[in-house]
């Protein structure tokens, strides 16, 4: 095959997009985003509308292609984690955990409690930060504005607590593969827990506040239902999924860092103020989450056993031998994977990652047809993609 | 119509709860630092949750290298994953007085290109674990921003390469890095 027929097979798809002489008498073709606010980050949506009713939609992706699988094909295997950092910038302690869960799977790597315990924290308080964005940037898009200035002083002390932590805020690169960057410093437990108790009646405040507000369950109850079928069969994961009734949770069913030692419920959709699976279901299980989150907080850090080097096990080459290994982790936004294939040399063959987020696009487009226009928005952040992500 | 009653009802009552919890936050203290309007604390930002402020000893921002300590490795580069390193070495001639660096390593090699594209660097600090010298660092400084890029690329090295061999009247002068 010659170079030009090969890049000729890279050109865009024109058949995916919507053509103008396949409308219907009195439809009409509305781009929305890319540079969308309530698209959280770059998306782009083909709506096929007729007056105010969606008839069909099809998201355009990758205004955010930063080309992560080929990169990590090039950087040793340590190297791919402030790359993964920035597939899911608002919950980057899931992403490392993610593949480092898959590399430590790969090489037989066993690990300390303290090690387990600390991933637990973090990775916990970081479900509360991507909760509280989505929450707050929710209510936002919907048009409660206070919310969201109330989420974000929160989130901030979670951000500084990671500062405090490992040096950075928002991309951490903090666990590695066997262990953590750095271990946890003098009282920050003691304040970790002044948080949690800081933060519990706040999540009682954003309830009384916006989850059920009238404006805000009339906007939110009825629109955007994924009944449950439809959601197993797109293979949703994390608050998409429990919003639909279905308890599912990779916590309790492959639990990985000792997940099976914490007592927790997992959240499902109620179906409170409309039929179940609705846009309020999915951000309600996200309150929730938020709530057992604090649970678990409490009993790791009451839990943290005092002894153990969080270097420990960390390898000095992370060189594995040659075989595969997929590691999942619960994410913030639904089961986030990492399909990993070592040829037995320093640098990875392949590193595919399995997103949330994009699995939750997918199915887009079958609960937007018949919706408003203006439910559009409701609908998108119920689903609270990130496109970084998405596009990697 | 009884729906209708009480859907007013409970809209106005969910609402009135709302404006009680703002109008309550209305007497707390303000969080919102304006910083660059406003002068900075003392040495370090403050926060509510973190006692001493968070631009701590841990910090991640602004790289720096003790030049006079760097045995030119080169491992910061090799691990670097976005190669914003760049380091030229040549070999220390034998007759020259040895060189040792803060912790008594001997220094074998001179250091004639130690470049750091902070444009480029992705504050992962993975190019400080590897270093046997403990000689690069980074700093808690973060206020570092520049209107050219050129301006981040930061050159450590002090020592002058040797002139090339054949042109004897010229010095070239060190490769600008660009990175990739």
């Amino acid at each position: 095959m010659s170079t030009q027929t090969q890049y000729k097979d890279l050109e865009p798809d024109e058949t995916y997009a919507f053509k103008p002489e396949d409308l219907e008498e009195g439809e009409m073709i509305l781009n929305m985003g890319p540079q969308h606010p309530s698209t959280h980050g770059v998306l782009r949506i083909e709506l096929k509308t007729d007056g105010e009713v969606v008839n069909d939609a099809r998201p355009h992706i990758g205004y955010l292609h930063r080309n992560f699988e080929k990169h990590a094909e090039n950087i040793d295997y340590q190297g791919v984690i402030p790359f993964t950092d920035r597939m899911d910038y608002v919950g980057s302690m899931a992403n490392s955990l993610s593949y480092a869960v898959a590399v430590e799977k790969l090489m037989g790597i066993e690990l300390n409690e303290r090690v387990e315990c600390i991933r637990v924290i973090v990775s916990e308080l970081q479900r509360i930060a991507s909760h509280l964005l989505a929450i707050g940037t929710y209510g936002l898009d919907i048009g409660a504005f206070t919310p969201f200035l109330h989420s974000f002083v929160e989130r901030e002390k979670i951000l500084d607590l990671f500062e405090w932590l490992c040096g950075a805020r928002l991309l951490y690169n903090y666990n590695w593969v066997g262990g953590v960057s750095h271990d946890l410093p003098e009282g920050w437990t003691g304040r970790a827990k002044v948080f949690l108790d800081q933060f519990s009646p706040v999540i009682e405040e954003l309830d009384e506040l916006l989850s059920h507000n009238k404006i805000f369950t009339a906007r939110t109850a009825t629109v955007g239902i994924i009944p449950p079928e439809l959601a197993v069969g797109y293979a949703l994961t994390g608050p998409n999924l429990r919003g639909s009734g279905i308890k599912w949770d990779i916590r309790k069913e492959d639990p990985y860092c000792g997940y099976e030692k914490y007592d927790f419920d997992v959240p499902v959709g109620q179906g409170r103020y409309g039929p179940i699976g609705s846009c309020w279901d999915r951000y309600y299980v996200r309150v929730d989450e938020m709530r057992q989150s604090v649970r678990i907080l409490r009993q790791a850090l009451d839990q943290l056993p005092a002894e153990g080097d969080v270097h420990e096990s960390v390898p000095k080459r992370v060189k594995p031998k040659p075989g595969e290994a997929y590691g999942r982790t619960e994410a913030p936004r639904g089961e986030l994977g990492f399909y990993v294939i070592s040829d037995g040399s320093l640098i990875p063959m392949r590193v595919k990652g399995r997103s949330p987020c994009f699995v939750a696009m997918s199915i887009f487009h079958e609960i937007a047809k018949g919706e408003m226009l203006a439910d559009m928005i409701a609908i998108i952040g119920s689903l609270d993609i990130v496109l970084g992500e998405i596009d990697r | 119509m009884k729906n209708y009653l009480s859907n007013i009802w409970v809209t106005a009552k969910t609402v009135t709860i709302g404006m009680i919890i703002t109008f309550k936050h209305l007497f707390t203290r303000s969080v919102t630092q304006q910083y660059t309007s406003e002068e900075l604390p003392e040495e370090r930002w403050k926060s509510s949750i973190v006692p001493d402020g968070v631009l701590q000893d841990r910090s991640r921002m602004r790289l720096h290298v003790k030049i006079e300590d760097c045995i030119g490795c080169k491992q910061c580069e090799k691990v670097c994953p976005v190669d914003c390193i760049t380091i030229t070495t040549e070999k220390r001639e034998k007759t020259e007085a040895p060189l040792f660096a803060a912790d008594g390593t001997a220094i074998k090699q001179k250091v004639v290109q130690f470049d750091i594209d902070m444009s480029l660097c992705c504050y992962c600090q993975l190019c400080v674990y590897p270093c046997p010298t403990e000689c690069i660092v980074m700093t808690p400084e973060f206020e570092f921003a520049e209107t050219l890029k050129s301006n981040f690329l930061y050159r450590f090295a002090k020592e002058k390469p040797a002139p090339p061999e054949p042109p004897k009247e010229e010095v070239a002068e060190p490769v600008a890095a660009g990175g990739s």
